[in-house]
């Protein structure tokens, strides 16, 4: 890519606008694969699916399969999951418990630390020189969670998780660490495979609540939503660090008709426990939060159900680019562990009527990414020589907007969701990223 | 007998995907039953080959009647997008092998699927294929759908969502 083709872009995306083709373009895509998900923070899943000593499960980093294991002293470690010896995929299912990892091919094998400890015949081909010790898994080179959530980094200078969710920290705690035994997943996560750009999805999720109205307005004809367009708009859209960013959705009276999302008031006093003053006004008065980390984590913290009866549910999904123009969609339902068993059940319900491959929301949000993909890919979405300069409006809220300093969260808070804070500060981030040279 | 039978009920499943592929989900509503179970669990794949690879913990989904019926109706709004224009479908349902149950008149069904789907002027078309599990009971004198279970063959499905019903 040369560099005045990224410098117009950059100029573009100062003023507001993202031209059209950088959504599926396959050098852009290249740059990225190379610059955002060869040194970003991915994650690979939560701690609740690894119970015990020899658990395992697979995880995709971009294009890498990754093996994660739980080691005999209960540490989580992950590989890249192909054999070292002629590299083929070591591990195809999706999860399982064993001690050992034995190859197809050869049958190498190695136990949960990732080592080499047997080699079929060994001394008698290899010799007595060859050193077991160096033909380990390849692990991940960085490898660290949050509130149970594991993430992966192939960049060994990257800066630890923690300072890279920065102040997305404080809104996980509330989503993960509010209740005494945090959050478990149920099940595995729910897979299939949209025509999506990746930067499309993620930004659906982390900033924009101004499609809700449009996108799913079946549901407004069903009367399972207000009628207010401006409904998902009440609360603040919050702009975080490094392309992270969270919609901190409540009424039209800043308040929700279901105190702490509808969660029973058995758990109340374990809220208070777990989290400070400033963290439960917030989560009292939410209805919704939506955001996302970059580059391609999502997640969604709602409620569905009838009003009177609504019960909370927290999804967090990965889209992982397959190409320019696809991604494989992984979603994880996950619930506090210390809830009830009924409320657990109608949660789980609630989540997919509504998100998952099957969801009535879901459905309608994967026509329109589609369909920008549909449109994304030809000439005149292309700002070269032709100059039709397609660019893609961020403009929402730009010069009108002034952050509420009275927000109590961290980060830049504007006091609606129909803004595009949160979209321009994840295109910033991503140029910044894709404009770097590759870090030795 | 068996044979006649055999044929009833291929004959009761091709009508519904009839049904179902020209959109006259409201006549397909009423083959199922009031206290239909519909459920699409999660196939993963695992290492043991004796093990069901079926898990139960997640589903796409699990639908009652009326969970159903909400559904139908959406697909008659005006703003479904997913569903507007219509994209083509098709159910190729086959293998169908039929087993009686310790209760009269409910039968156990089960069917191979092909959906195969195309949306607007797209070019590549979307695929699903399994297995289905029905219980299927006369009522009235009318086959019913009790019972469906799909079971998909993929772990990650190449379908953009499930709109369709299976
Ligand atoms: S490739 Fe794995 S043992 Fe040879
Ligand atoms: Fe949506």
């Amino acid at each position: 890519m040369k560099a005045e083709e990224l410098q117009q872009i950059k100029e573009k995306v100062e003023e507001g606008y993202l031209p059209q083709w950088v959504v599926t373009d396959p050098e852009i895509y290249k740059l990225e694969q190379e610059r955002i998900f060869g040194t970003t923070w991915l994650f690979l899943g939560h701690e609740s699916e690894l119970n015990e000593p020899g658990s395992y499960i697979t995880r995709m980093m971009a294009d890498d399969p990754i093996l994660l294991m739980k080691n005999k002293t209960g540490e989580i470690k992950a590989f890249l999951n192909s054999c070292t010896h002629r590299g083929t995929r070591l591990c195809t299912v999706d999860f399982g418990k064993k001690k050992t990892h034995t190859c197809p091919y050869h049958g190498w094998s190695y136990n949960l630390d990732g080592e080499l400890i047997g080699i079929v015949a060994g001394n008698k081909v290899y010799g007595e020189k060859m050193d077991k010790s160096e033909w380990g898994l390849r692990p991940v080179p960085r490898v660290e969670s949050y509130q149970g959530m594991i993430f992966g980094n192939l960049d060994h200078n990257a800066v630890s998780l923690e300072e890279y969710l920065g102040e997305m920290k404080w809104y996980f705690d509330i989503m993960l660490g509010r209740s005494d035994g945090g959050m478990e997943v149920r099940g595995l996560p729910q897979r299939w495979v949209a025509k999506a750009n990746w930067k499309m999805t993620s930004e659906n999720f982390a900033a924009d609540p101004y499609h809700v109205q449009t996108t799913h307005r079946s549901a407004v004809e069903m009367k399972l939503t207000p009628t207010d367009p401006l409904y998902a708009s009440f609360g603040h859209q919050v702009v975080l660090s490094n392309g992270h960013g969270i919609n901190v959705i409540t009424s039209a009276t800043g308040k929700s008709a279901n105190k702490y999302q509808g969660m029973p008031e058995s758990m109340w006093p374990m809220f208070e426990k777990n989290l400070n003053n400033e963290q439960l006004g917030i989560f009292s008065r939410v209805t919704t939060f939506v955001g996302g980390v970059f580059p391609n984590l999502s997640f969604l913290s709602s409620c569905s159900g009838s009003e009177g009866t609504k019960h909370n549910h927290l999804q967090f999904r990965v889209w992982r680019p397959i190409g320019p123009d696809k991604v494989e969609i992984w979603v994880w339902y996950m619930i506090d562990k210390a809830l009830p068993e009924d409320y657990k059940e109608k949660s789980y319900k609630g989540f997919l009527a509504t998100f998952g491959a099957a969801g009535t929301f879901e459905q309608d949000d994967t026509e329109n990414w589609a369909r920008i993909i549909e449109a994304s890919q030809g000439r005149m979405s292309r700002d070269r020589k032709l100059n039709y300069n397609n660019v893609a409006n961020y403009l929402m809220g730009l010069d009108n907007l002034e952050p509420d300093e009275n927000f109590p969260g961290p980060g830049t808070a504007y006091p609606s969701c129909y803004t595009d804070h949160i979209a321009r500060s994840m295109h910033k981030y991503w140029l910044e990223l894709i404009m770097e040279e590759t870090r030795g | 007998m068996e044979t006649h039978l055999h044929y009833e009920i291929s004959q009761f499943l091709y009508k519904e995907a009839y049904l179902l592929d020209h959109r006259q989900y409201l006549d397909w509503l009423e083959l199922l039953t009031e206290d239909i179970k519909y459920v699409m669990p999660l196939r993963v794949t695992v290492d043991n080959k004796t093990k069901s690879n079926f898990i139960s913990e997640m589903s796409y989904f699990t639908d009652t009647k009326e969970d159903i019926t909400m559904k139908v109706e959406r697909l008659y709004t005006k703003s479904a997008w997913v569903d507007n224009p219509a994209p083509r479908q098709r159910h190729f349902i086959s293998n169908v092998m039929i087993e009686p149950t310790i209760i009269a008149d409910e039968y156990k069904v089960r069917s191979y699927f092909l959906f195969k789907r195309s949306r607007a002027s797209e070019i590549n078309t979307e695929e699903l294929f399994g297995e289905r599990e029905d219980i299927i009971r006369r009522e009235n004198g009318e086959w019913k759908i009790a019972q469906r279970t799909v079971y998909p063959d993929q772990a990650v499905l190449t379908v953009m969502n499930i709109s369709m019903f299976l």
